[in-house]
Formats: C-alpha cells, sequence, structure tokens
C-alpha cells in the first residue's frame, strides 16, 4: 500500500514527538535580505498542543525505519509497527511550505537507523543541502546526529544547521547496557565531541547543542542526573538538556510496568526548575542535592536549598548584589531586576515590593526590606516550612507544569 | 478639567502643547464623549499639525532613542487608557530625565508594563499568525489584536519572507501591511474582497493539522495548559485550531 505524504507526516510526527527538544532560541539572527527566513534569537513559538507543549519545528523523523533495538523505543527493530519514509526532497517542499505560511520557526530533523549510521545521517543531511543550497532557506534547523556516523559528515551538519544534537537518553552506562544495547555513552556523546571541536576550530563559540535524557526508567538518583548534566554544561559539550518523563510505549523486562506507571511529570517538572538554577541563578548541583539525593517533591529546589541554609537569610534587598538576591525563594530574575532598578531611587520596603508586583509569598520569609522583616516565624526551618506549606504556595497546580521550561523562574 | 481628544496620535501631541502652553489642569483625557455628564469642565482639543510637529522635535531632543520607542509603543497600546499616564511620563521626562527609571512612581511603573505586555503580544503574534497563499502566490495573513502592532509584524516579516509578496491585514482596525517588491507601507483598508486562495492551500493546511494531531503525546494531555499559552482570542485564524470553534 503506498502511503500519502498526510498518512507518512502523522506517522514520523508521531514517532518523533517524543523528543522534548523544541527551543529554537539562541541562534543569532542571520537574515539576508531577498531570501527565505531567518531565525530569532528568542525563540518562537508557533502553537501549542493538546499536551499544552510548544511547536515551533516541524518535528519528525526522516524514516522510522531503525536497525537498533532500544526497549523504550517505538520504532526499535523488534517492534511490529507500520514503517515508512520521506524523501529528502518531500521534507524540504513540506519545511518550505510551513515555513511560508509562518506554522513553523524550522526543521527539527530527527531518524531512525536506516541500513546503517553512513546512510542515515547522509539522507539527513540531503534534506539540509537542498533546503539550504536549493531553497536559500535561512531559517532554523536542528538536526540529530546519528550515533557512529562519519566525521565527515559531522563536520558537514554543523555547517548546514543551526543546533545539533545527540540523545543521552539514559544517565549511566549501566543503564544503556540494559536498555540500549546497541548504544554505549561514547558512543552517543562522541558525535558531540566532534562536533564541539570542529566548531570551535571555526570559531570561538562551539555550535548550539542539546540531549535529552529519559527521567524515571531507570533507577538513577536526581542528584546522578543534575551532575551529569551540569558536567555537560561545563565541557561546552551541551547548551540544553532536555528532560522526558518517561512514557511507556513498550513491554520490557527492563522497563517499569506499563499499567503502573504514569509519566514522572512533577519530577520532570522539578527537575528543569534545578536545571534552571545551575543555567542562570549561579547553583552549583552539589548545593542543590547531595549525594544520591532525589529533588524535594514538596518544595521548589531554590526553596529547599534556602530552607537547609537558613544561615544565610534573611538577606537584605536594599544591598544584596544580584547574584544574592536571585537566590531568595520566589524572586527571579526579572524580580531581582526591579529590586535594583527601584532601589536607586529609595529604600525599598515590603510595600513598595508588593508596588512593584514582587510576590511576596515566599519571599517575606527571607528577607529585610528597611524596617520590615517577618517577625511572626523566627528563622527556624520546620517553623517556616510549616508556615510555607499552610499557605499553599507549594501546592503545584496542574496547569504549571512544563511551564518551567519557558520560565523556569523560582 | 477633562480633556477630550480624537485617539490619534498627532492629537495626542496637540494635547500635550496646549497643556504645556495654556498650563491646564488636567483629571482625566478621554477619546470619546462620555454618556453621562457631571459638573466638570470640559475642553476639546483639535488636532492641529503644527503644534503636533513642535512637540515631536522637543520629544525627539529631549528623550533617548529608547524612550522615544516607550512613547510610540504606548501609542499603539490604542485599547487602554494609557493618556494620564503618557502625559505625566513626559512632563518627567522633560523635567528630569532620570526620573523616568524611577518605576516607584506608579505611572512610570504602569507605562514600564503596559510597554512589556505590548511586546509580549508581539512576541505571540511572530508565531500565532497564519498565512494563506493567494492565487498570484500572495501570502495573506487576518489578525485581530488588542494592539495595534501591524508596525511590528510588517518589519518581522519582511525579514522572514524574502521576496513573496504578503499583506498583513488588522480585521477590527481596518489597517492592512502591504509589502510587494520594493513597497512596503501601511493602508487603511475600507473594504476587502474575498481573496482567491492557490490550489495548493487547502493540502497544506490539512498537512499541518494532522502533524499538529500528531505531535500531541496522549499521556500527557492537558488543554488547560494548552489554553493558557494560546487563549481562545488567539485562535480564530489559527488553522490548526479551526474545527474547535
Ligand atoms: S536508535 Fe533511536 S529510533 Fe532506533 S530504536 Fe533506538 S531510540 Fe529508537
Amino acid at each position: 500500500m503506498k502511503l500519502t505524504t498526510e498518512d507518512k507526516l502523522s506517522l514520523l510526527a508521531g514517532s518523533a514527538k517524543y523528543d522534548v527538544s523544541c527551543s529554537s532560541s539562541g541562534s543569532e539572527n542571520n537574515y539576508k535580505t531577498g531570501e527565505l527566513g531567518c531565525a530569532h534569537t528568542s525563540g518562537i513559538c508557533h502553537s501549542f498542543t493538546s499536551d499544552g507543549r510548544c511547536v515551533s519545528l516541524l518535528k519528525v523523523l526522516l524514516t522510522n525505519v531503525c536497525i537498533y533495538d532500544c526497549a523504550y523505543c517505538i520504532n526499535r527493530v523488534s517492534n511490529d509497527t507500520p514503517r515508512t519514509a520521506f524523501t529528502p526532497r518531500e521534507l524540504a517542499d513540506l519545511t518550505i511550505n510551513f515555513y511560508k505560511r509562518n506554522y513553523i520557526e524550522g526543521l527539527f530533523l530527527s531518524s531512525g537507523i536506516i541500513k546503517n549510521e553512513d546512510h542515515t545521517m547522509s539522507l539527513l543531511l540531503q534534506t539540509l543541502r537542498i533546503l539550504r543550497h536549493e531553497y536559500r532557506f535561512n531559517g532554523y534547523i536542528h538536526v540529530k546526529l546519528i550515533p557512529g556516523a562519519s566525521k565527515e559528515l559531522i563536520e558537514e551538519a554543523t555547517l548546514l544547521a543551526h543546533r545539533v544534537s545527540s540523545n543521552i537518553e539514559l544517565p549511566s552506562s549501566k543503564s544503556l547496557a540494559l536498555l540500549a544495547p546497541d548504544k554505549t555513552k561514547e558512543k552517543l556523546l562522541s558525535p558531540l565531541k566532534h562536533a564541539r571541536d570542529i566548531t570551535l576550530q571555526r570559531s570561538a563559540k562551539p555550535i548550539s547543542m542539546s540531549t535529552q535524557m529519559i527521567i524515571g526508567a531507570t533507577s538513577e538518583s536526581d542528584f546522578e542526573i543534575l551532575k551529569l548534566s551540569s558536567s555537560l554544561y561545563e565541557k561546552a559539550l551541551l547548551k540544553r538538556v532536555y528532560y522526558s518523563a518517561y512514557i511507556a510505549v513498550n513491554n520490557h523486562k527492563h522497563l517499569p510496568v506499563p499499567e503502573l506507571s504514569k509519566p514522572p511529570l512533577l519530577r520532570e517538572h522539578r527537575l528543569y526548575q534545578a536545571d534552571w538554577l545551575l543555567r542562570f541563578y549561579g547553583f552549583s548541583y552539589d548545593e542543590i542535592l547531595s549525594e544520591n539525593q532525589n529533588l524535594d517533591i514538596q518544595f521548589d529546589p531554590k526553596t529547599f536549598w534556602a530552607l537547609s541554609n537558613l544561615h544565610l537569610f534573611p538577606i537584605d534587598v536594599n544591598h544584596a548584589p544580584q547574584e544574592i538576591l536571585v537566590r531568595i525563594p520566589g524572586i527571579g530574575i526579572r524580580g531581582a531586576l526591579k529590586i535594583l532598578q527601584a532601589r536607586r531611587f529609595k529604600k525599598l520596603c515590603f510595600e513598595d515590593l508588593v508596588n512593584l508586583k514582587i510576590s511576596l509569598k515566599k519571599a517575606r520569609y527571607f528577607i529585610i526590606a528597611g524596617k520590615d522583616f517577618h517577625r511572626s516565624s523566627s528563622l527556624y526551618t520546620e517553623k517556616i516550612k510549616l508556615a510555607l506549606i499552610h499557605q499553599g504556595s507549594n501546592i503545584i497546580q496542574p496547569t504549571l507544569f512544563d511551564t518551567s521550561i519557558y520560565t523556569g523562574e523560582l | 478639567m477633562i480633556l477630550l481628544y480624537d485617539g490619534s496620535f498627532e492629537g495626542f501631541l496637540s494635547l500635550v502643547y496646549e497643556v504645556y502652553y495654556e498650563k491646564l489642569q488636567v483629571n482625566s483625557i478621554v477619546k470619546k464623549m462620555p454618556e453621562t455628564l457631571l459638573f466638570e469642565r470640559f475642553h476639546e482639543i483639535f488636532t492641529d499639525e503644527a503644534k503636533a510637529g513642535k512637540v515631536l522635535d522637543a520629544i525627539t531632543k529631549h528623550f533617548t532613542k529608547e524612550q522615544q520607542h516607550t512613547i510610540f509603543h504606548i501609542v499603539l497600546c490604542d485599547t487602554r487608557d494609557y493618556e494620564m499616564a503618557l502625559l505625566e511620563y513626559l512632563r518627567i521626562g522633560f523635567k528630569n530625565k532620570k526620573e523616568l527609571r524611577n518605576i516607584n512612581n506608579t505611572n512610570l511603573f504602569y507605562i514600564q508594563n503596559l510597554e512589556k505586555e505590548l511586546l509580549c503580544l508581539v512576541h505571540k503574534m511572530y508565531g500565532f499568525t497564519r498565512f494563506e497563499e493567494l492565487e498570484d502566490g500572495t501570502l495573506y495573513a487576518k489578525i485581530e489584536t488588542k494592539f495595534n502592532i501591524v508596525p511590528f509584524l510588517g518589519e518581522h516579516f519582511c525579514k522572514r519572507l524574502g521576496n513573496i509578496p504578503f499583506i498583513i491585514h488588522d480585521v477590527k482596525r481596518a489597517l492592512a501591511f502591504v509589502k510587494n517588491n520594493e513597497l512596503r507601507e501601511i493602508r487603511s483598508i475600507a473594504s476587502f474582497d474575498a481573496p482567491i486562495y492557490s490550489s495548493e492551500e487547502e493540502k497544506f493546511k490539512a498537512l499541518w493539522k494532522s502533524f499538529f494531531k500528531a505531535a500531541a503525546v496522549e499521556s500527557r494531555y492537558n488543554p488547560k495548559l494548552q489554553k493558557s499559552w494560546v487563549p481562545l482570542l488567539y485562535r480564530t485564524y489559527m488553522s490548526e485550531f479551526m474545527d474547535d470553534i
């Protein structure tokens, strides 16, 4: 039976949807007069699906045929699912037509592994070549590097794409061996290392790269996960780590039983919050968690950190520098900037903060503002905890899930 | 005293002129005569190009580029009563420029937030605007938005769409940004014939819809969250939501 473009699109977008990477942010403006497309620095969401996730890219697989057998993956070779593939031209035409109508910001192209690694990588590059050279398309392109593809192909990918990535999927070699027998950590990281080194030779900044880790399929603690993320950020391998709550699509003896397992969305949410602390608030992973610990479910990671470090509080909002202000629970980067701006004109008290629309719900337990400080609960952990729990500020509304991906302010 | 003006930018500048030279005490500013009149004094301002021009010159001299942008941005928030706050912003700016950053002043804080709200809407509409292809290859988008953001969208899509001619039509304000080769302008559109769409248009709409459906993960279904990101208000012209309205 011959599938229509529409059938293929449903199938190949359906298999790519578990990849959570969506953002197109952080790429420089590259607009050229008379040419089609340009990437926007802050990323633009073009729509939101019924699960509330942002759509900004045409996120598809070139094919869902795969010779690998990863236990958690819907496309693994041992699954009996309908298989199909786009031709590079079909995919390029689709991208251009979606882009023109402003449905998308660009393309996110991934693939199952067809025949072998290099063959697959070449097909992906073929699509990119049509887009870049034939259509002169400057819009955003993110391409998956196929683990084990040869160096020349990876080099070409770094020339054609804005961002490249390779999913680590599982946070340890042990788990990989258990669930993704064809993959090793080295095999997954080596394309990222190549891409970093090649692009560093060309310019001062490495190409923008990201990865994804599945959360809750295996037994690693949040500490191990954040430690790994943090070392990936430090070695300039990655700009962004995505965390994806494990969603059961297969039965497998080493995986949680599908009927019992709901995606651990709250844990995913906490990891994004903690990741935000790593990237923007100047925290290190071992400040957030100690060995083998998991993130607290009741309190967001910044509040939890503050409660465990009460000797550093209260903080005087009229004198603390920005990097200290952002460590106050409930005050994010925007709040800190407002405080810095406003206190040049007067000494701030609680009321001024309220007028500036800074929420004191959490913050009031941790700050001094002029003569104001919170008298009723002395700085005693259990009391503050109780007060915070009592006011219900830590009950996470379901609608808050995922929002921290975009606005992880705490 | 209550000032009445026509709601245009020139009108507002003329108003500023009179406030300064006639030393008016202003209590409020309205664009329309209210239905019920109490015992207040009314003063109608007539738009005067010469006066407006003088005020504009003064603004360009006194305010930084960034502050000038803020002033123009606020005027684009045409569904809000921004006039008193903006008048105050100008008054403070003419007196002491440094003071303009003092967000402890409610008027200045209001202006800062209103500008943010506008820019946030602009950013959203960069993503939520949908073009349809007409028979001759022109791309045509209809929008209905809280503020007048046609100038922003026009500039944005000039960068994106290369040589493709396009029209962005603000249905409520009867305005359109038109781009064709060298031509770029904002026109008022009194009447508009229903356009003829390209033969491919339906096909790509259908493809987009099926992509949109396939991209959602069932086990994370969360329409409430979806609604908070794309409020119903924005969905009128977004093809992926057409069937649900
Ligand atoms: S290599 Fe990728 S597509 Fe293939 S089975 Fe593994 S995760 Fe799935």
